[in-house]
């Protein structure tokens, strides 16, 4: 008998998520139940011995009813997002017309996809399952129960990652059929971030703790996990810890509604893959530009109107008409946002001006980084022009002081007055220090990525080099308030700033004429 | 001759009321065992006309058979009797050409038993029985045609669709696949429907040709008779003027007025 379709389809998926380490492939599966054997019989017990009077006492107490309900949301989540951000950041339509072309239904597709990419989210299912039933043990918890648990936690976290795997589908399918929809493909994927990061934000400082510490109080919360199954699941583990020997009607209820939220799930994802694997859309339609604007006639003024202003704002059209680098910026924005409402504690402006100071650093990277990322081809229009590369330095300067210093202005002014004693000098002084640190940036941000260049936004090199323009930015803001106090942190930080911004741009400028 | 596609007024439309007339109303008879190029420019229909003839898209109205099978009511057994070298496949950069073909095979239902024989004997057609276990990531451009051509024809079927088939190779590796082209008409006696912008691949490798604009089908014969049907020295004339080519002096007028100026 031939193999299912959707099986031949998920061995292939299974295949090229396992190709980096082919020469254990054969192995692999086999080892890592083995693993998960040895996790679940000996290890995830032994752990739970050492700490079992604490493990009880807490599943005894109100706390765990809300721990458990964030902990499986925060996995179902994830599982949720994890597939969807994967698509969304590298998304590649190619291989469906192969696909479409052989007798293959959307349905079987969509099963195999799913089916190949199991295991490797089963690893992380069977690793909390088997710490869950571990720690349940104790209590006293019989074979049926722990059965249920199992269960729960299976469908739960399979639902999540088959809504993923369907939304995944869906968005390529629009997005992958263009240059555009990839481009908002690549866009989806940084905001999509924003959610996850919101509730561990949350999880670390704001009302999660509150429905730790008092689950009576904190209605909105427990309201809005209360709506997803991983809350249902979470109600069937607390009711078990409570009465190991009983079964209640609630918990066959609940245990009955993830089951038909698992089920639906499926129905629904089958009923739409006809239109996630299709190439019917016919991709986006292309865009258009508009006439020139005051905005881009303003930025001409400021080039000097010739060539250069022309220089700018040709520049600035691309970058500005690439939603990849708009969701940057606005990811960054949100994180500022969410870092104040849940991390910054109120009348805390130190705390909230170290934490500007490393995203601050991170949106300088992401608005100059963009001047390699289109590969050395791009890069050598400007080398072909008379005095082009300089040109382009400038230009890429000019462009990233109008987007970062505008930003990190507006945001810490807000940040101040949002300190009830605020005076206007201090306001006056601490925004200007910010034009002038954050403009710094933009130079420091530029030199480093003259001088060692990201080609390509894969691959994580556009975020690596990032990331060492936030820890500069960090180190020299820490260093200078560790070692010189706050009086001389500031004037410290500009003046070294700025120096060493100078000095990597002249470095990057020598790099950019080596580049072959 | 035995017709093996038939198609009758076949059009794809896209957009709010159908604006975008992709295929417009095709009628098209290709004969089994020849070799039939359809011509046109960029965004003139090919892709699509070949993605309908193996119902990867859906006919908004019109029909089609291929091999006697409806590409609207039976499309798994067109999918059976057609391989496809799409214009620009994705390939499994992480499987290697064995493991790609292996997958192929089995999603045309190729018995198991005969599939190792079968990829080996693509393998060694193609000569890249050397490097079969090698991932696909690391074969080049020409290597990779080969594999997709070989994955085309995995599945035995008597009817192979190339859709721009040698655009983006270097002059060498396009050699290489016309040689390829010739093969599987000659002595493999597949009926060949190849799209392309390429004139000179079209006319030295087709039997028929049949010219596309603007979703329409508005010439069909062999190279001479459109030749003669245009009136003009060659075929690239011809379709120049079946497409509505804009005049080179008309290109460069601004020229004249600049010098005009002076």
């Amino acid at each position: 008998m031939p193999m299912p379709k959707w099986a031949i389809i998920g061995r292939n998926q299974y295949r090229l998520v396992m190709s980096s380490v082919r020469f254990i492939r054969p192995y692999f599966m086999p080892l890592i139940i083995a693993l998960l054997a040895i996790y679940i019989v000996y290890l995830a017990p032994a752990i739970v011995d050492a700490f079992v009077d604490d493990v009880l006492a807490f599943f005894l107490s109100q706390a765990a009813v809300a721990l458990i309900q964030i902990l499986l949301f925060a996995v179902f989540i994830w599982f949720f997002f994890f597939p969807v951000s994967l698509a969304l950041k590298d998304i590649q339509a190619g291989q469906l017309e192969s696909l479409l072309s052989a007798p293959v239904s959307p349905s079987q597709l969509l099963l195999g996809e799913f089916i190949g990419v199991m295991p490797f989210y089963g690893i992380a299912v069977v690793l909390l399952a088997g710490i869950f039933t571990a720690i349940l043990g104790p209590i006293g918890i019989g074979i049926v129960q722990n059965f249920i648990i199992i269960a729960v936690f299976l469908l739960t976290f399979f639902s999540a990652l088959w809504i993923g795997t369907v939304i995944a589908a869906l968005l390529r399918s629009k997005l992958g059929q263009s240059e555009k929809g990839r481009d908002i493909g690549k866009a989806l994927g940084f905001i999509i971030a924003l959610p996850v990061v919101g509730i561990m934000y949350a999880m670390m400082g704001g009302g999660f703790l509150e429905a730790l510490q008092n689950p009576g109080t904190s209605g909105a919360i427990t309201g809005i996990l209360g709506i997803l199954p991983s809350s249902w699941g979470a109600r069937i583990i607390i009711d078990f810890t409570s009465n190991p020997d009983v079964i209640s009607m609630d918990t066959l209820a609940r245990f009955g509604g993830i089951l038909l939220f698992f089920a639906s799930s499926m129905w629904l994802g089958f009923k739409v893959a006809e239109r996630a694997y299709t190439l019917e859309t016919g991709g986006l339609s292309a865009s258009t530009a508009g006439r020139d604007g005051v905005l881009y006639n303003t930025i001409r003024s400021l080039g000097g109107g010739g060539a250069f202003g022309t220089l700018l704002v040709s520049i600035t059209k691309d970058y500005g008409r690439r939603l990849q680098n708009l969701s940057r910026v606005a990811y960054i924005v949100g994180l500022v946002v969410l870092i104040n409402l849940f991390l910054v504690r109120p009348g805390e402006p130190l705390e909230a001006m170290i934490l500007a100071q490393a995203l601050f650093a991170m949106l300088a990277a992401f608005v100059v980084g963009e001047v390699t990322i289109r590969g050395k081809e791009a890069l050598f229009i400007y080398r072909k022009a008379p005095d082009g590369e300089n040109r382009l330095i400038k230009a890429r300067l000019v462009q990233g002081w109008m987007i970062t210093v505008p930003i990190c202005v507006i945001i810490i002014a807000v940040q101040l007055l949002l300190i009830p004693d605020v005076s206007i000098v201090e306001l006056l002084g601490f925004t200007g220090a910010i034009a002038v640190v954050s403009s710094a940036y933009v130079v420091f941000s530029l030199g480093i990525f003259l001088t060692i260049p990201a080609f390509s936004d894969k691959g994580g090199e556009f975020v690596a080099i990032a990331m060492i323009v936030v820890f500069f930015a960090m180190f020299l803001f820490l260093g200078s308030l560790i070692l010189l106090g706050k009086e001389w942190a500031l004037p410290i930080l500009l003046s070294v700033s700025w120096a060493v911004g100078i000095l990597l741009l002249f470095l990057g400028r020598w790099n950019l004429g080596r580049i072959e | 001759m035995k017709v093996i596609t038939h198609t009758e007024n076949l059009s794809k439309h896209y957009g709010k009321g159908g604006e975008i007339k992709a295929v417009d109303q095709v009628n098209l008879d290709i004969y089994e065992g020849e070799t039939f190029g359809l011509l046109g420019p960029n965004g003139a229909g090919k892709t699509t006309t070949i993605r309908l003839l193996n119902c990867i898209i859906k006919p908004t109205s019109g029909s089609a058979t291929v091999n006697g099978h409806s590409i609207i009511d039976d499309p798994d057994s067109v999918k059976r009797v057609t391989g496809l070298l799409a214009e620009s496949p994705g390939l499994y950069d992480k499987l290697s050409a064995y493991e790609f073909l292996e997958f192929m095979a089995a999603l045309y239902d190729v018995p198991g038993d005969i599939i190792p024989e079968r990829i080996s004997n693509l393998l060694k057609l193609f000569s890249l029985e050397d490097r079969r276990d090698h991932l696909l990531e690391g074969y080049s451009r020409g290597m990779k045609q080969k594999v997709l051509i070989a994955a085309a024809l995995i599945h035995d079927p008597p009817m192979l669709f190339l859709d721009e088939p040698t655009s983006t190779l270097d002059p060498r590796a396009a050699l290489m696949v016309k040689d390829l082209i010739h093969e599987l008409a000659g002595q493999a006696k597949k009926t060949i429907f190849i799209s392309s912008h390429i004139l000179p691949i079209v006319e030295e490798l087709c039997d028929r040709i049949g010219i596309i604009n603007q979703g329409r089908l508005i010439a069909l014969g062999t190279v001479d008779e459109i030749i003669s049907q245009t009136g003009k020295a060659n075929l690239e004339e011809a379709f120049i003027d079946l497409t509505g080519g804009i005049e080179t002096r008309e290109l460069l007028a601004w020229r004249d007025q600049k010098i005009a100026d002076a």
